[in-house]
């Protein structure tokens, strides 16, 4: 139900003018925005039909939503009914509801009406006109309501603004004459920032400020003050307090000044108290005396004692503080959430609920053993030690200096460090000779130094880094061998490529190129570096067919064995390089010819024929423009 | 949880920023600039919108400067004649003042009389059948024409029934008819929502005049039990003509002047 008490989800209201602005717009936004004469007549009147109900559904929505938004007094708690009541006057509210809810009916039966007129519209122009009109009609009623509009949205706004206070929880009200210290006691006991001036009547409206008591939570009520007047003659604010009165089930500390500072008698607050005394009825009741700091209760005169007195028999209890000093601030509070705590629990066992409650409630407790009784035990020594410790002395506290010096105080961080004097408030520096000096900090860092070198020493001494030489036998020394000359001539042949190239001389491509990489060439380069190579039968290289010198240079038609004239290029040709073996490949030649023989039958694209799939793609022909027309795509 | 005026209640503790007023002033200065854009970089329906409302703004400004401008300058105080005011060598005379010129005429005109019907509205133009009537295709093959179906605006009377659909030959359909009529009083200058009693003549055929067709220019007779209307002899008027103004079916109302 928290939705009753919090008013800040309300849709704004536009003014009247915004109002017709923005539902027209949207209008001409979301519905089409061309026809012409030339289209059929049905496809005119639809197209003009189409932005009447447009209009009209637009409308509809957004009225409907403020009268479903503003709460209605008959649905939320009394205590708001009341309190909206004192603040906007219930009938100019529901007046108002209830002009936009005719609004709405209206504007539905224009729309109808015209719609029913467009039927029968027999050219563009009739049914141009009739959209105009109906349009225009529903624009008109929007702007007779100006004023309701303008009220509403300031309704919304104070509404908005209004605390949250839950009416069914534990609440503590405080109330009693303007100037008395109410708003000053909140500001003590809870967050709450309310303002606090000499002049009556600072508090204008209702404050909520939390407080904790034994782990719960306590609303605590400002009001504005009371003057001590009938009904009728209240104001506004006096009101607002009269309804939380009346309707909070609260705890109500009646606040009085006894140092007369608020400029009314003891009297006249016994006299208020005594006027307001019905909407006390059954709710925990605590007289507050403020201002004690100026008078206490024992200097007051002995008629005014005498008033009070009338208090304390009336079995209403009083109790002193003052909101200056602080002093009893925290004792009234307990105070009256001990009596409110009491109070909502004795109602609750009346109620019928608490047989639920009850039955789940159970206290369970040891079951004694035998008769011994067996106490809280403190030996003796310690019992003396905790009355004879000295307090400890207090450390004193920067804060403390700061009060004592005053303006000569500055805060120095330095003064505890833990270095010898000189050199306590030296500039550190950053860097030195390149190096982070953080990174070196180290309190131990001389000892370790030292102990590192002492390690070193030993390490040195006992030949650790002594070097060894390699006992290697003759095919390793071969393959060192080898490998040196290997990394030299790779060197040598960086080294030669990168003088070798030259910008700007151009390079025959790779395939016009001589065969560079040749057995023969092979053999040589290796044979220099005095690799064996007579021995063929474990190598991995083998002579590529070589162009013998005695082919005739003039190209012929070669004619192999078939008669049938092949190119000159040894490549095997495409139909011979799939599949290998004849039967396979004549069935595969056969299945291929099929398949192209019904497209070429009816002259169909084909797989490979360019193909789009989608000739107007929605993206593309499709959608308003945001400004300008769509002449052109 | 802020409560109430609680920004009020913190620019009077705070103030405001130290530039608060600065950026004010230099925001405002700015406006000129915001406008422009915007005159310049709508188009479309929301330029025109702009550009009407920009214009009577300038309008009022112009207009304003003016009158300022008026109240600097001092000029010399002609001495302005009153009207009415006559030199001294004309005092003696009678002068036929523009009133008793209008009764004059009004007197004439009674004499005349003759059927002159004086409208507001003498001349209209006739509207012919294929504009009030349009041809409803009827029987099992949708040849015969013979129905017509009114395309304008009509009134049927109270207790109206249509003739059997066999032999009606005029369609009037139900949302064309009307039975109120937003009557102005040319005197008063005030509209009211009168029914309507019946179509007294209509000046492009009799015909539609006996289908109750109404189009611009038709007398109409309205109920004005409304406005209270008492003769010289004391009885109530309850009904007067009135001629149609505007072409009803195009407005979806029927909007007439008072003959009174």
């Amino acid at each position: 139900m928290t939705s009753q008490y919090n008013f800040k989800k309300i849709v704004i209201v536009p003014t009247a003018k915004d109002f017709i602005d923005i539902v027209l717009s949207k209008t001409q936004r979301k519905t089409p925005t061309v026809v012409h004469k030339q289209y059929k007549i049905s496809r005119i009147r639809q197209f003009y039909m189409r932005k009447v109900k447009f209009s009209q559904q637009t409308f509809h929505d957004k009225l409907s939503t403020i009268l479903t938004d503003f709460p209605k007094l008959d649905d939320i708690h009394p205590f708001y009914a009341d309190l909206m009541n004192v603040l906007y006057d219930k009938d100019h509210y529901k007046l108002a509801l209830g002009q936009i809810n005719i609004a709405l009916h209206l504007i539905d039966n224009v729309s109808k009406d015209y719609v029913r007129l467009l039927k029968y519209g027999d050219s563009l122009y009739r049914c141009k006109q009739l959209k105009k009109a109906a349009l225009g009609r529903m624009a008109t009623i929007m702007k007779r309501q100006a004023q309701s509009l303008q009220y509403l949205e300031q309704v919304r706004q104070h509404l908005s603004r209004l605390p949250s206070i839950d009416p069914n929880t534990r609440t503590l009200l405080i109330c009693g004459f303007p100037n008395v210290g109410k708003s000053s006691f909140i500001n003590k006991i809870t967050r709450a920032d309310v303002e606090v001036q000499p002049y009556a009547f600072t508090t204008k409206s209702l404050f909520v400020g939390h407080t904790d008591h034994r782990y719960l939570r306590w609303q605590v009520v400002d009001t504005p003050g009371i003057l001590d007047h009938p009904l009728e003659n209240r104001n506004t604010i006096e009101m607002q307090a009269i309804a939380a009165l009346a309707h909070l089930r609260a705890a109500i500390l009646y606040v009085m000044d006894i140092s007369e500072q608020c400029g009314h008698t003891i009297e006249q607050q016994v006299a208020l108290f005594e006027s307001i005394k019905p909407l006390f009825a059954n709710k925990p009741l605590l007289v507050v005396l403020n201002k004690t700091d100026v008078i206490r209760l024992e200097e007051l005169k002995p008629e005014q004692k005498t008033l009070i007195q009338g208090f304390i028999n009336d079995d209403i209890p009083v109790m002193e503080m003052s909101t200056l000093s602080e002093e009893g601030v925290m004792a009234v509070k307990t105070e009256a959430c001990e009596r409110l705590l009491a109070h909502r629990i004795e109602v609750k066992i009346k109620s019928k609920k608490v047989e639920g409650i009850l039955n789940r409630l159970h206290v369970a407790v040891p079951k004694p053993r035998d008769g011994v009784v067996r106490p809280a035990f403190v030996p003796e020594n310690v019992i003396k030690q905790r009355l004879t410790k000295e307090a400890k002395p207090k450390k004193k506290t920067e804060r403390d200096l700061e009060v004592e010096l005053e303006d000569d105080y500055s805060l120095d961080l330095k003064k505890n460090y833990d270095l010898p004097a000189d050199f306590k408030y030296d500039v550190i520096p950053e860097f030195w000779e390149g190096k982070n000096i953080a990174d070196y900090i180290d309190p131990d860092i001389m000892a370790k130094l030292e102990e590192l070198e002492r390690e070193e020493e030993l390490r040195i001494e006992s030949g650790v880094y002594d070097k060894e030489e390699e006992e290697m036998d003759d095919e390793e020394k071969e393959i060192h061998r080898l490998a040196g000359k290997i990394r030299e001539k790779k060197a040598i042949i960086a080294i030669e490529s990168r003088i070798g190239r030259s910008g700007g001389a151009p390079v025959m491509p790779r395939a016009g190129r001589k065969r560079e990489r040749s057995v023969s060439r092979l053999r040589s380069e290796f044979e220099e570096l005095g690799v064996d190579m007579s021995n063929k039968s474990g190598a991995h290289f083998s002579r590529t067919k070589s162009r013998s010198a005695s082919r005739p240079p003039i190209k012929k038609a070669r004619a192999d064995s078939t008669g049938r004239v092949s190119s000159s290029s040894r490549v095997t040709p495409r139909d011979q390089s799939g599949i290998r073996n004849v039967e396979l490949k004549a069935k595969a030649k056969k299945m291929g010819h099929k398949a192209q023989g019904k497209m070429n039958q009816f002259g169909k694209a084909g797989e490979a024929d360019r193909h789009i799939a989608v000739k107007m793609p929605r993206h593309l022909y499709s959608g308003k423009r945001g400004i300008g027309k769509t002449d052109r795509r | 949880m802020p409560q109430n005026e609680h920004i009020e209640l913190f620019q009077k503790r705070y103030g405001f920023r130290m530039d608060y007023q600065e950026r004010q002033r230099k925001k405002k200065a700015r406006e000129h600039k915001l406008q422009s854009k915007m005159a310049q970089k709508l188009i479309g329906i929301k330029g025109k919108i702009f550009a009407k409302k920009r214009y009577t703004e300038k309008v009022q400004l112009k207009r304003t400067i003016k009158a300022h401008e008026e109240k600097k300058t001092r000029k010399k105080d002609e001495g302005k004649v009153p009207e009415g005011a006559m030199p001294a060598y004309l005092l003696d005379r009678e002068n036929t003042s523009q009133a008793k010129l209008l009764s004059s005429m009004v007197k004439q005109k009674r004499k005349e009389k003759a059927g002159k019907w004086d409208v507001p509205l003498p001349k209209v133009r006739a509207q012919s059948e294929a504009e009030v009537f349009r041809v409803l295709k009827t029987g099992k093959s949708r040849r015969k024409g013979w129905k017509r179906l009114v395309t304008k605006v009509c009134f049927v009377g109270e207790g109206f029934t249509r003739k059997p659909p066999k032999y009606e030959r005029f369609v009037r359909p139900m949302a064309l008819r009307f039975k109120k009529a937003h009557v102005t009083h040319p005197e008063l200058k005030a509209t009211f929502c009168l029914p309507i009693v019946g179509v007294k003549k209509n000046p492009s055929s009799p015909m539609y005049t006996s289908l109750g067709v109404i189009t611009k220019g038709t007398i109409i007779e309205v109920n004005v039990s409304e406005l209270g209307l008492v003769t010289q002899g004391g009885k109530v008027v309850w009904g007067k003509y009135a001629q149609v103004t505007n072409n009803p079916e195009n407005d979806g109302c029927i909007n007439a002047i008072l003959l009174v």
